[in-house]
């Protein structure tokens, strides 16, 4: 019981997290603010993270293409390497109830612990607001926000749009060289690709 | 006939060949939800010639397979040809697809049944009074709701005859279906121009004639906004479409290229100056 209610809360601040229409987020400029809830329970508001670069993956694990970075150990790698230099990587899941991907806070917590992902949080968006104020439209699609809140990439994680664990090898990681030249204090050269993968699995989408 | 076993040992002769007739078609290879078949137009390989192969797709209803450009997610097919010596494959001919989607993702691909047809170029020095074995292993993302990658291995073997190439009555029907869905050259009389305008690109084609409806599908990614509903607007002896770019073209383009179509059966490749 004292579980349903904690879960019906967390829902309930998913679901009233304030909605906000905003026009979809672009290279160059100001990322939208959100308030997500994560699965380990916190509360992550983006505007606190001025100061520090913030890398955002879409995520579906029920995707081949996710699992395609995920079975080889790639996206933890990322996680794991760019968390060690100060940068803030929120995963997020903008699948609604009933679709491919959603999962609820346990659940998500039990696939990081099993596939050792580690990224800063991994924020629940079952309503896809956060998704659609980003106009995210893959897994995975990566975005990256530099200190400022300015979007500085927003696309594919590498340049080998396939569901092959054997394409990473060799593969330019487009948030790699994205984050390198960033925090080199350089200009991102490859600022937008086209994010490859599945669909978003958005609320009332049949696609 | 005696007994069953010996009807069906009877029986199963023909079967073999019939499944051993040349140029006859493959069985189908299984792809996630569907089926490929791999045919031929003729019904032998004339060394010095070119014949066309095709990949028959076949879905079940809902899921759907992806064009060259897959437009905001999915995949095309991917094949890896094995070939004998002495035949060679040209570019895939792909048919016009079909926007699949919601408002805000849009996919180009096709559901329901289409048949990709590849050329095969045969050498002059190919040797003749023989059969070859054409393979190749296909990856192809099938995709609904959720998408599921298949593999699959396909093969058709076809005799090496010096006589000239004979149809196959039995895949002549999908060969001409198919070449009807592949997108024409423009004809020469029908003039285009693209402007860039800050957000969009505007294309303007002059028919001789007014047009209802035209779908535009770019050759390449990340130039025309795949969601952004295309507006269409009548001009004198034509029409206008706006082209909202992509958010991930950053730099600037000199031509654009892609399938300009009006109805089914009726596209165009277009290859067009930017100003």
């Amino acid at each position: 019981m004292k579980r349903l209610i904690i879960f019906s809360m967390l829902f309930a601040l998913v679901v009233l997290g304030t909605p906000q229409l905003i026009l979809a987020a672009k290279v160059g400029q100001p990322a939208p603010d959100f308030t997500g809830t994560a699965s380990n329970n916190q509360t992550y508001h983006l505007a606190d993270y001025h100061g520090k670069f913030v890398v955002l993956e879409w995520h579906n694990n029920g995707c081949p293409y996710t699992q395609k970075h995920y079975n080889s150990g790639n996206m933890q790698k990322l996680q794991k390497q760019w968390t060690a230099q100060g940068v803030v990587w929120f995963t997020i899941i903008s699948s609604a109830p009933g679709k491919q991907g959603y999962v609820d806070a346990n659940g998500e917590n039990t696939y990081m612990a099993k596939m050792g992902a580690a990224p800063t949080a991994a924020l629940l968006d079952p309503t896809g607001t956060i998704g659609q104020s980003f106009d995210a439209k893959t897994t995975p699609q990566m975005i990256i926000i530099n200190p400022q809140g300015v979007i500085i990439y927003d696309g594919a994680i590498d340049n080998r749009p396939t569901d092959d664990a054997k394409d990473i090898a060799g593969a330019t990681n487009y948030v790699n060289l994205a984050l390198g030249q960033a925090l080199a204090g350089k200009p991102v050269e490859t600022a937008a690709t086209r994010p490859y993968g599945c669909s978003v699995k958005y609320k009332g989408s049949w696609f | 006939m005696r007994n069953p076993i010996e009807v069906i040992c009877f029986f199963s002769r023909f079967i073999l060949v019939l499944i051993l007739l040349p140029g006859a078609r493959a069985s189908a290879a299984s792809i996630p939800h569907g089926t490929v078949d791999f045919v031929a137009e003729n019904q032998w390989i004339t060394p010095g010639g070119q014949t066309y192969f095709g990949l028959n797709f076949q879905l079940e209803k809902g899921w759907h397979i992806y064009w060259i450009n897959p437009g905001d997610s999915g995949q095309p097919p991917r094949v890896e040809w094995h070939l004998p010596s002495g035949l060679k494959t040209g570019e895939i001919e792909w048919p016009a697809p079909r926007r699949l989607g919601t408002p805000t993702i849009v996919d180009f691909g096709y559901d329901h049944a289409v048949m990709l047809l590849v050329p095969v170029r045969a050498s002059t020095t190919l040797p003749t009074n023989r059969a070859v074995q054409l393979a190749a292993e296909l990856r192809v993302l099938v995709c609904r709701e959720i998408c599921i990658p298949g593999k699959t291995q396909i093969s058709l073997t076809l005799p090496i005859k010096s006589m000239p190439p004979e149809v196959n009555v039995q895949t002549s029907e999908l060969f001409i279906a198919a070449r009807m869905s592949l997108p024409r050259r423009a004809p020469g009389e029908w003039k285009f121009n693209v402007s860039d305008q800050k957000d969009s690109f505007v294309l303007t084609a002059k028919l001789g004639r007014h047009m209802a409806r035209a779908t535009f599908f770019p050759f390449e990614e990340s130039q025309v906004d795949n969601s952004a509903p295309q507006k269409i607007m009548p001009v004198a002896a034509g029409f206008q479409l706006e082209l909202r770019k992509s958010d991930q073209l950053l730099k600037p383009m000199k031509r654009l290229k892609g399938v300009l179509e009006f109805s089914a059966n009726q596209a165009y490749v277009i290859d067009v100056a930017i100003n």
